[in-house]
């Protein structure tokens, strides 16, 4: 128990010599036990906070959460005087382990494959375990991250990943757990762009354009339809045709059964619009993913249910015209309006760990600090269906515990603590390292 | 249905030259009076009937007791009113059509490399220290031809005498004032050269200067070092023996009255901004300054007045041309605000005492000078302050009031004569003399596009090949000169077109950003148009390079 | 009458925002002075645009607008000492040496990033060419006077500066070759120090001859004088100290060249501007002389950004080298506040150290340090009122004043919306805006991207 307490304690200056092998591409995970977390405040996020409470960790899942918990034998102890429990933060908006850099780097993209429809695309295929992003992206309390490929109109499929691991597999929390189209876009602007919106020289043309590639997309998902029918079909009465098997149509059989969320990238009005319109003709379970204008579209979004991983807290507004705010209270408009939300820094990787101060911004601007926590934990969880596993701290639920000494969002908070999968993992990364090989530098 | 159109334009002019004898062959004789009519001289009180004498391209005789002479032609005015004829001082009338390429029947492509490239005509700029754009040597009369739907339509509109200049560049070159009548070039300056002219786009080619910073220092170093040219030779002509000889330097030479102050610099502004910063610069280099464009030069009223500055206020007044789409993002406050205001920058210059002349800012329908002229009076414009910014305004800040700009003897016979007030929206332009003569008058065209403008413009289908294999996309362009603007839709994303640019030997070349890997890109195209194709290399940033080929879907407009 | 409307409504809620107001009593905040500490339950008066008085229950004349401040923080405006705000144009990229061009020539002062700015506390921007050339244009150093003419936005008594740039963008690495066009010089970093050595020499010869004609023109009257030349007179100024020099450069080779072509020539760096890398060469930069100013915890963006580490900011610092947190972006500039405060997240800045980086550090990059970037009286009144401490992300600017006028209030923009949204349906109403029944595709203007500006080459509307 010492040694392991030692070894969080310090491990930044155990393994500060590692340039050039750091830390980030262990290859052996470490281990998961028994581990208490004590006195602590716990932040369960779904229910009350808990001063001088207890978490207990057994085998990766949380075991006991409570104020009269006791410690099990053999447990090991992580004292929380002082410090706050919250569950690790999740990032249903990026592109983490898909590419390295992203401009004079190709050779580390893998973000998009050739040609408009690749619903076989498999973010978790590529996701790189030992991306430098991981590590440094963690040890800011993110515990989680959808990573999604971005290309043509289907995209592919987006994984809800641990940030741990040593093989993708070993991150995967659900190596499938979205289809990712991209609503064809009316004009530039917004998400990761930036803000400020642009229309297109001929717009008239562009949605002339746009219906043709959302008939692409209607096509290949009837083609889908029919295929799983006949698969089953087949499955039953072999004396029919065996239909050939197709890597195209296969995956996406459990999206147009509705089965499995599909997430449609969209930011304009008339694109959020346009997503809902499509995935109730084809009967999809959608998400917007961007949702710079969804404010406008709250009550839509509320009819529908609808949610919204909203990636434009940062993005300038839209339009000129625009409220300095419009973007920093989308957030507490959708609440308000009752509309299903979690907030997302939509960045490839670099910038994944700032999520806290997305979520911060939100509560600056009319979002409760609770559910700025909630939009960043909780609600991510629930939109991506995991939140039996996910989200918050509960009795049965994944161990992805942060363990805090202060608000989770606020900057100047130092993450002590950090467990994945019931793993306790060390503090450092990429840049500790880089740090410590320079900072005493004479 | 353009065919139609030219063909009714046809008719209607056979039956005008049947019916009025005025429109008919040049007469040989040269003197003419307008009897009976209502005669507004600007200069002095409007003569509510009376004669107006017209000998030897000259006014001879105007006033309520002045009788035709024997040797006449009469003409009965009874009904009409006379005013000095209009002056549009702001057009690219005259030149020749602006023919990039082999593409025929089009416009497009600046002046410069119009100069460079026609064989037919002699270049006005030869062994030019300068590149094309930055050529102050270049004198517009050089080129101006006589002739043209063009010219017609704009004196059926009752505009006599135009100031006409280089279409494009930075140092555009110098301007002409020009009747729009006579045989020969020679026959139409009434004044050359009147003014330099300064732009300030940048140059499109890759070179220096290509931002609109750039473009301010280099205008500033060729001023510096036409004072220098200046010192320098002064200095050998006074001592040349023992003196190594200064090269000699044409840009130079012609910069020298603009530095001295003696030609005025007419710089092309119409934001707030963009007129500051002309005032900054004129008063750096205590140049003889006057604002083209000021669309929203009130709001920079006081300083105009207070330093003197004049303006040729163009009169294309902004407003909507959009459809309403649901789809479309609201237009900016900043816009909706400028429309509006643009209408009232004309009464509350002249009430600021700005003087100002109008002109007609490009537009394609000259119809348009009339109806925004009485927009600018009902928000506020005296109608004979907007008659003033038509005559004696422009005649002075343009340095002929003595020749133009207000009925009186011995100026220059223009004149024109409508039925009704010029400002009445069911006025008609009757007659129009230049020069002392008639020259013929149609009913003005109405709604067609302006002539030589459009090359490329239209609909294009480009088949873009990269590793990724063919993409099928829509390109609409639109040009303006050597510009280009339009967009692109299709499987690419959609988008604006930005740096485009169009050479009058069939280069194009734009940039837009495209969809690539489901990242938006910087896609640059560089082509070649030949036989109504547009065929060349796409460079993708950070993707492997493609070709495509453009192809017209639609009739070129 | 329904111009009448129109005018009217433009006369009440144009551009107006800004209130002349020549006294101000901030009573009862949380002062951040920057250099004097925290004060609590502190006054801070605000007269004829200076900071007039800091203390308890002072007194203001009976026409002062009073502001009860309880609960909130009062913070000097902060200054963002990379910003590419309400420039028409960014980059002149058509020559590798271009210091004869002048960001103060493309102003904007529509631009309404500045008012969003301003939102986010921002009070003075450090306005810098691109980073399309080893030697660039000279800079502008503004306030955000938003709603005043240009001419007064110039900070006066700002010291003139210069951009230079090294590494990728200057090599053009992510510039496509493009047929019939040739590549520019330089393409390696040998070449960029090639350029600017070369440049320097040339300048060192024009001022010699310069100064030759000066002693020759006191015998002889008549000599001509030497070209003037705008290229090289700025580098003139930076050799005799009169210009600052602010160079982008990102890693650490590439720092130590410049120190050692600054060296040689004579001059010295004000800043070098992002210095992902600086946190290898802290020694170096801080024996020079020269200042930092850094992005927070920008990486990865590219290759010569994957070593930048969030911990730049505090091993700079410890080195001695002056250091300010800058944006780079009419967006980041909007929350420079929390930029800040992760030098105090990563690498342990005292609260106090982590102020200075965007208020007197820039200050002191720009040369006007004596008049802004802390609070003091007989400095100018250029402060944020806050709702809670700005290093909190729960935190948002109530009110934004520049010598002592306000240029951005909360309560006031929340009030004028109903009035513009009114104002948008009358001028919707006006002739000129009304739609034709048919018409060409709807546009909106252009806009630049908002991250990273210094390699954009795009140029507004």
């Amino acid at each position: 128990m010492k040694i392991l307490l030692t070894l969080l304690i310090c491990a930044g200056s155990v393994f500060a010599q590692q340039i050039g092998n750091p830390t980030t591409q262990q290859g052996v995970l470490p281990p998961r036990g028994t581990f208490a977390i004590r006195n602590a405040r716990i932040v369960t996020v779904s229910g009350p906070d808990i001063e001088n409470g207890t978490v207990v960790i057994r085998d990766g899942k949380i075991e006991a959460v409570g104020t009269n918990v006791s410690v099990p034998a053999g447990a090991q102890t992580i004292e929380g005087r002082g410090l706050s429990v919250y569950p690790g933060m999740i990032d249903a908006g990026t592109n983490m382990g898909l590419v390295e850099v992203p401009q004079g780097a190709n050779g580390t993209v893998d973000l998009s494959e050739v040609g408009e429809l690749n619903p076989n695309a498999k973010a978790i295929i590529a996701v790189n375990p030992h991306s430098a992003h991981i590590g440094v992206t963690r040890v800011e309390g993110i515990t989680n991250t959808l990573t999604a490929p971005t290309g043509g109109l289907i995209s592919g499929q987006a994984a809800l990943i641990n940030l741990l691991g040593t093989a993708p597999k070993e991150m995967a929390v659900v190596p499938q757990a979205a289809l990712v189209i991209n609503y064809p876009r009316i004009g530039f602007g917004g998400g990761g762009f930036g803000g400020g919106f642009q229309q297109p020289a001929n717009l008239a043309d562009t949605l002339t354009a746009n219906e043709r590639q959302v008939e692409q997309i209607r096509k290949l998902l009837r083609d889908a339809e029919a295929y799983g029918r006949a698969q089953d079909a087949y499955a039953k009465d072999k004396s029919l045709p065996r239909p050939d098997r197709n890597v195209v149509l296969e995956p996406l059989v459990p999206y147009v059964r509705g089965e499995q969320p599909v997430i449609f990238r969209a930011d304009r009005e008339a694109e959020i619009r346009g997503a809902i319109r499509f995935a109730e003709e084809m009967k999809l379970k959608p998400i917007i993913l961007g949702g710079n204008d969804a404010w406008k579209v709250a009550s839509l979004l509320k009819e529908k249910n609808v949610p919204v991983i909203l990636t434009g807290i940062f993005s300038l507004p839209s339009r000129e015209d625009d409220a300095y705010d419009s973007l920093y209270e989308n957030p507490a408009k959708l609440q308000q309006a009752g509309v299903r939300f979690c907030i997302s820094t939509g960045d490839a990787g670099p910038e994944v760990r700032n999520l806290a101060q997305y979520a911060g911004m939100a509560a600056a601007f009319g979002l409760s600090k609770a559910d700025a926590v909630k939009s960043v934990t909780l609600f991510p969880a629930q939109i991506l269906n995991v939140a039996d596993r996910l989200g918050s701290i509960e009795v049965g639920k994944m161990a992805n515990l942060v363990v805090t000494d202060g608000d989770l969002l606020e900057v100047r908070t130092r993450i002590k603590y950090l467990l994945i999968d019931g793993r306790p993992v060390v503090l450092t990364s990429r840049h500790t390292e880089l740090n410590d090989a320079f900072k005493n530098r004479k | 249905m353009p065919k139609v159109r030219s063909r009714l334009i046809v008719a209607t002019l056979l039956l005008l030259l049947v019916v009025n004898p005025l429109n008919a062959q040049r007469s040989a004789i040269d003197t003419y009076a307008i009897t009976n009519a209502r005669i507004v001289t600007v200069s002095g009180p409007v003569i509510e009937r009376g004669t107006v004498v017209i000998r030897n391209g000259l006014i001879a005789a105007a006033g309520a007791n002045v009788s035709a002479p024997a040797d006449a032609r009469v003409i009965d005015g009874t009904g009409l009113t006379v005013y000095p004829g209009l002056i549009d001082s702001y057009t690219n009338l005259a030149l020749p059509e602006a023919v990039p390429g082999p593409s025929p029947g089009g416009g497009g492509g600046g002046a410069f490399f119009l100069l460079q490239q026609q064989q037919q005509r002699p270049p006005s700029g030869p062994n030019s220290t300068q590149p094309a754009g930055l050529q102050p040597e270049v004198m517009i009369e050089d080129v101006i031809r006589p002739g043209g739907n063009e010219i017609e339509s704009w004196r059926s509109a009752g505009i006599t005498t135009v100031l006409t200049l280089p279409r494009s560049g930075i140092w555009m070159g110098q301007s002409a004032l020009i009747n729009l009548a006579g045989d020969t070039p020679q026959q139409m300056i009434v004044r050359s050269p009147v003014a330099m002219h300064v732009g300030f786009t940048p140059l499109r080619t890759g070179t220096y200067p290509g931002s609109l910073m750039g473009v301010f220092s280099t205008l500033r170093q060729m001023m510096l070092d036409a004072q220098r040219y200046r010192d320098a030779m002064q200095s050998y002509e006074r001592n040349p023996r023992g003196t190594r000889r200064p090269d000699t330097d044409r840009s130079l030479a012609a910069l020298l009255p603009v530095v001295d102050g003696h030609m005025p610099v007419v710089m092309f502004a119409n934001s707030e901004r963009e007129i500051n910063r002309a005032l900054d610069l004129a008063n750096e280099f205590k140049l003889k300054l006057i604002i083209a464009g000021g669309q929203e030069a009130e709001k920079v009223a006081d300083r105009l007045a207070k330093q003197d500055v004049p303006l040729l206020l163009s009169l294309n007044l902004p407003r909507r041309t959009t459809a309403a789409m649901p789809e479309a993002d609201p237009e900016p406050m900043r816009v909706l605000r400028e429309r509006v205001e643009a209408q009232q920058t004309a009464g509350k210059l002249a009430k600021a005492g700005v003087r100002f002349g109008f002109q007609s800012g490009l537009m394609t329908n000259i119809s348009d000078l009339m109806s925004n002229a009485n927009k600018t009076i009902e928000n506020g414009l005296q109608p004979l302050d907007a008659l003033r910014a038509f005559t004696i305004w422009p005649a002075e800040i343009l340095g002929v009031k003595d020749q133009l700009g207000s009925i009186e003897v011995g100026k220059i016979a223009n004149l024109t004569v409508t039925r009704g007030d010029l400002f009445d929206r069911n006025s008609r332009v009757a007659h129009v003399f230049i020069d002392g003569r008639p020259v013929d008058v149609r009913p003005p065209a109405t709604g067609g596009p302006g002539q030589g403008r459009n090359t490329l413009a239209g609909q294009w289908t480009v088949i873009v090949n990269t590793a990724q294999g063919d993409r099928t996309i829509s390109l609409t362009l639109q040009q303006e000169g050597e510009r280009l603007t339009g967009s692109i839709s299709g499987p690419l994303g959609a988008g604006e077109i930005s740096n485009g640019s169009a050479s009058n030997t069939g280069e194009v070349r734009f940039t837009v950003s495209v969809n690539v890997e489901g990242q938006t890109k910087e896609a640059t195209f560089t082509g070649n148009l030949a036989n109504n194709q547009i065929r060349g290399n796409v460079a993708i940033v950070g993707s492997a390079p493609g070709t495509f080929t453009a192809t017209r879907s639609g009739q070129p407009n | 009458m329904k111009r009448l409307l129109v005018l009217l409504a433009l006369i009440t809620v144009g551009v107006s925002a800004v209130q002349a107001q020549t006294e101000t009593l901030i009573r009862n905040a949380t002062v951040l002075t920057v250099t004097q500490g925290t004060l609590q339950n502190t006054d801070v008066l605000l007269r004829n645009g200076k900071i007039a008085g800091i203390g308890k229950n002072l007194k203001a004349s009976a026409n002062a607008r009073v502001i009860d401040a309880t609960g909130k923080f009062v913070m000097p405006g902060i200054i963002d000492c990379h910003s590419h705000s309400m420039l028409d144009t960014i980059n002149e990229g058509t020559l590798a040496v271009t210091s004869m061009v002048r960001t103060q020539d493309v102003l904007n002062t529509t631009d309404v990033d500045l008012y969003r700015e301003l939102a986010g506390g921002v009070t003075t921007l450090n306005l810098l060419h691109g980073s399309a050339n080893p030697i660039g244009g000279l800079n502008t150093v503004v306030k955000i006077k938003y709603g005043r003419p240009a001419s007064e936005f110039l900070f006066p008594g700002a010291m003139p500066g210069i951009k230079f740039a090294l590494g990728e963008n200057v090599k053009r690495s992510s510039t496509p070759n493009l047929p019939g066009i040739p590549r520019r010089y330089p393409n390696t970093r040998m070449g960029v120090e090639e350029t600017i050595r070369d440049a320097f020499t040339r300048a060192r010869d024009y001022k010699r001859t310069w100064d030759e004609y000066r002693e020759a023109v006191k015998k002889d009257k008549n000599l001509v004088a030497p070209r003037r030349d705008l290229q090289l007179e700025p580098l003139v100024e930076v050799l005799e100290g009169k210009r600052y020099v602010h160079a982008h450069c990102y890693i650490a080779s590439e720092i130590l060249m410049l120190i050692n072509i600054a060296d040689e020539f004579g001059f010295q760096i004000k800043t070098f501007q992002h210095v992902l890398e600086g946190y290898k060469v802290a020694k170096e930069i801080a024996a020079h002389g020269a200042g930092a100013s850094i992005f927070a915890d920008s990486w990865g963006y590219k290759i010569e950004a994957y070593d930048a580490i969030p911990y730049n900011a505090a091993i700079l610092t410890r080195a001695g080298v002056i250091v300010s947190m800058n944006s780079d972006s009419d967006e980041r500039a909007r929350r420079l506040n929390i930029e800040a405060a992760k030098a105090m997240h990563w690498g342990d800045l005292t609260e106090e150290q982590a102020l200075k980086l965007v208020t007197l550090n820039p200050a002191i990059q720009l040369g006007i340090q004596d008049r802004v970037g802390s609070i003091e009286v007989g400095k100018d009144a250029d402060v944020a009122i806050w709702n809670g401490h700005p290093f909190s992300v729960y935190s948002r600017v109530d009110t934004t004043f520049i010598d002592g006028d306000v240029y951005f209030d909360r309560e006031k923009d929340l009030a004028r919306r109903p009035e513009l949204a009114k104002e948008r349906a009358t001028l919707e109403q006006a002739e000129p805006n009304k739609p034709p029944a048919r018409g060409q595709s709807p546009q909106t203007p252009r806009r630049r991207p908002s991250s990273h500006e210094d390699d954009a080459e795009v140029e507004k509307p």
